[in-house]
């Protein structure tokens, strides 16, 4: 398949993710949107590294995958963090700066 | 776009596979629960896995469904049972956020219209048989990307201990705290109330000193 196949789906995973960032008070589904977003890039990665033939895209996709376990690691221990404190996920309710 | 070069199992597998994916990762932001989220997000993963496959990427289809649908998943798994609580209104939609979207749909059309028309349009052709194979990559991580390998393992080992220190619970050290605090007030009232009591309370009818 040609490689402008591979970006469209990939910039429409991307455009999913953010969608899920940008409209979800659920703070879960807010970091599986990041996790789309990432996957996104990853495959535009991959589709170009096919294209021109050079491995070194696979290997920036090894490094984002090993980034994203540290990003949902972290991610998810703030929201216990936060959950011990507040009882809730819910992203409206969570306004500890905006004072 | 026209589909190049490209045979019709490789097409009918591209678009089954493309379908699959949108299907499930529209599926997963918008579920109410959070466990049938992560599921749909498992299966967008698989998706690529397979997506990757067919790319000539097949180390990284196998950390795809060994890293992501594996450990991740699992890590979200149990923060969601965790954390389970019903949502009242799932949807924030505030002005600014639809307007956000909007400019990504905007981004997305524009996006389309680049690649359609400024990519070659054939199936590049395969560059080797061992392109994507894990000896290929793994010969190119350690000799080419090594610092940034060992980068990522410094980066692995701080968000660890960064997880670890942010979620673990206070409480005991709360309890502590508190234990002392009351510790200290018993110990003052008494030494209020039975101030020969404090210190050497020999004689055996020292009583009732304080009132």
């Amino acid at each position: 398949m040609p490689t402008s196949y591979y970006l469209v789906l990939s910039f429409a995973l991307f455009l999913i993710g953010t969608s899920g960032v940008l409209l979800r008070r659920n703070a879960l589904i807010v970091l599986m949107g990041i996790e789309l977003q990432l996957n996104g890039g990853n495959l535009a990665l991959l589709a170009f590294s096919r294209q021109l033939g050079d491995q070194k895209g696979q290997v920036l996709a090894f490094l984002i995958i090993a980034l994203a376990a540290a990003e949902a690691a972290v991610g998810l221990a703030i929201l216990v963090g936060l959950f011990r404190g507040r009882q809730t996920v819910n992203l409206d309710e969570i306004t500890l700066m905006k004072r | 776009m026209s589909a190049g070069g490209a045979s019709i199992g490789d097409q009918v597998v591209f678009w089954i596979l493309a379908a699959f994916i949108t299907f499930f990762a529209i599926f997963t932001i918008t579920r109410r629960n959070p466990v049938t989220a992560v599921m749909s997000l498992v299966a967008t993963f698989f998706g690529l896995a397979g997506l990757y496959a067919t790319m000539s990427a097949h180390f990284l289809a196998v950390l795809q469904v060994l890293v992501y649908a594996g450990a991740i998943m699992v890590l979200f798994i149990f923060v969601v049972m965790i954390l389970n609580r019903e949502e009242v209104a799932p949807l924030a939609l505030r002005p600014l956020r639809v307007l956000g979207v909007l400019a990504a749909v905007y981004l997305f059309v524009k996006f389309v219209d680049v690649v359609a028309f400024d990519l070659p349009a054939g199936a590049p052709s395969p560059a080797s048989d061992t392109f994507g194979t894990v000896a290929a990559v793994g010969d190119m991580l350690f000799r080419d990307f090594l610092y940034p390998f060992e980068a990522i393992s410094v980066l692995l080992l701080v968000s660890i201990v960064g997880g670890v220190v942010i979620s673990r619970s206070h409480q005991k050290e709360v309890n502590a705290e508190r234990a002392a605090e009351y510790r200290k007030q018993i110990h003052e009232m008494a030494s209020h109330d039975y101030p020969e009591a404090d210190g050497a309370s020999e004689t055996a009818h020292g009583h009732g000193g304080g009132h």
